[in-house]
């Protein structure tokens, strides 16, 4: 399949690639130069230059959008507004058939869910509230169904929250903590750039509808977030549990035995 | 009250404008490129010139349909972005109530004989550019009214706009320039509304297509004047 990718360049573009590049024919875009590793085919585009993604998507099959952009208010808007309005112009002008979105869990289920409530799922009606992040994500998502609803492009949105590397669950900015509470919507790299490819090859039967949302993280038994439609309709298999974050078994023991007995 | 109108150069703006100006005190803006005489240019950021602009204002009126034009991409920023920027301004400077003005139209593709009323969802195309930025705007007010950061009264008004003579007969959503400015006029001072409260105007006409019974409870000194 000829897949573009948007704003592959970020933190979940290099794992998505990974997982993808072997399968599919990919053209990488984003306004970054890619790492060095990276030998297939690339193009400079930001992805809100309307023009430039609806040329670049010229004879694709698929688009998927990884673009991120938090902090700063116009850019933010550009990026994650702005951009999916881009993908979803190219996606009616080429009649490309499926396009995949991503972004954080909030841009659907907003504070307004996850202070308040359990078994939250990605078929809720989006409250993503004023927090720029989600705001500007949401309004991304909200363009996405609209054209979707209009012109029968299918949409897959992933919503991720906390990921993580498999070697160091930590993070980025803060050291790990064992067997203390813990994001209960967390994920590993690598699982995450998989269901990247779980949604680009998921077959269209298994979709309910031209609008699907999914939350991506692994079985986790707080029960705050619900997983069970990712699994059962896009198939997806992390593997990586997380599991010493949540598991106080699965810690060293001080005396290096099993303490089995 | 002191009251702000954005795209105040725009037909539908100078409409209110002139229904409101006799009670209130009146602070016009629009985008430079637009503005002139007693119009401040305001691109609407998110630096402190948006931030003087709400300054003292007890309530904006914002033209959220054909309020502006121009290519594709400056329609969406504008109505999500500047929209974004202007009710977090309006938000941190406690103003109390924001009018979003739009549009009927966002249910035109719905049967005539369908009985549309603000329960029913609006239906955006994303062909017809105008109105899926009016679709957009109103997303912005409404997660800054979720969050209770400011009272947003979403006005759908009918079309088209009919000034001096009365409407066409197959214009079943039309509205009067006389119930443009009213409907604006009372919704600034509007009790009974709830923290987001959509509410579709037109004028009664033969075979009037919307509803226009929340309009009739809420906004009461219009309510002779609607179709009952």
């Amino acid at each position: 399949m000829k897949i573009l990718i948007l704003g592959g360049n970020g933190m979940l573009g290099p794992w998505a690639v990974k997982a993808m590049q072997d399968r599919h024919d990919i053209l990488l875009t984003d306004i970054n130069d890619p790492y060095p590793e990276y030998g297939g085919k690339f193009q400079k585009l930001s992805v809100d230059d309307v023009d430039g993604v609806v040329k670049a998507a010229e004879g694709m099959d698929m688009i998927v959008n990884l673009s991120v952009l938090r902090p700063h208010r116009k850019v933010a808007f550009d990026v994650n507004t702005m951009g999916n309005y881009a993908m979803m112009v190219a996606a009616r002008e080429h009649r490309i058939k499926r396009v995949i979105t991503t972004g954080p869990h909030y841009q659907k289920v907003g504070q307004q869910y996850e202070e308040w409530d359990f078994d939250l799922n990605p078929d809720m009606p989006p409250a993503p509230g004023t927090r720029l992040y989600a705001h500007t994500k949401a309004l991304g998502q909200e363009i996405c169904r609209v054209f979707s609803e209009r012109h029968g492009i299918q949409v897959i949105t992933l919503l991720y929250y906390n990921m993580k590397h498999s070697w160091n669950l930590g993070g980025p900015e803060a050291p790990v903590v064992y067997h203390e509470d813990m994001v209960p919507f967390s994920t590993a790299w690598q699982d995450c750039g998989t269901a990247v490819q779980a949604a680009v090859e998921v077959p269209e039967e298994r979709l309910a509808s031209k609008n699907e949302a999914f939350f991506i993280f692994p079985d986790l038994p707080h029960r705050k977030f619900d997983n069970e439609k990712t699994r059962r309709v896009l198939g997806w298999k992390p593997r990586y549990q997380v599991e010493r974050l949540w598991n106080k078994d699965s810690r060293n023991p001080e005396s290096n035995l099993t303490e089995a007995f | 009250m002191n009251v702000l109108i954005t795209s105040a150069a725009s037909a539908t703006a100078q409409i209110i404008a002139g229904a409101l100006d006799s009670g209130h005190t009146l602070r016009l803006t629009d985008l430079p490129e637009n503005a002139s005489g007693d119009i401040i240019a305001n691109e609407l950021g998110h630096e402190s010139e948006t931030d003087r602009l709400v300054a003292g204002i007890d309530a904006v009126v914002n033209i959220g349909y054909q309020g502006q034009s121009g290519s594709n991409t400056h329609l969406m920023d504008y109505h999500t972005r500047r929209m974004y920027n202007l009710l977090q301004a309006a938000s941190d400077a406690g103003v109390k109530r924001y009018i979003n003005i739009s549009t009927l139209k966002l249910f035109q593709d719905h049967e005539e004989n369908l009985v549309v009323t603000e329960k029913w969802r609006s239906d955006p195309p994303a062909e017809d550019i105008e109105l899926l930025v009016a679709h957009m705007a109103e997303y912005v007010c409404k997660e800054f009214a979720r969050d209770r950061l400011i009272q947003v009264v979403n006005l759908r008004l009918g079309w088209p706009f009919v000034g001096g003579s009365s409407s066409g007969a197959d214009e079943t959503a039309a509205i009067s320039h006389g119930m443009i400015g009213e409907s604006a006029a009372v919704a600034l001072t509007a009790q009974e509304l709830i923290q987001w409260q959509d509410i579709h105007v037109q004028s009664p006409v033969d075979h009037q297509r919307f509803i226009t019974k929340t309009a009739a409870r809420l906004l009461p000194e219009l309510a002779g004047r609607l179709s009952s």
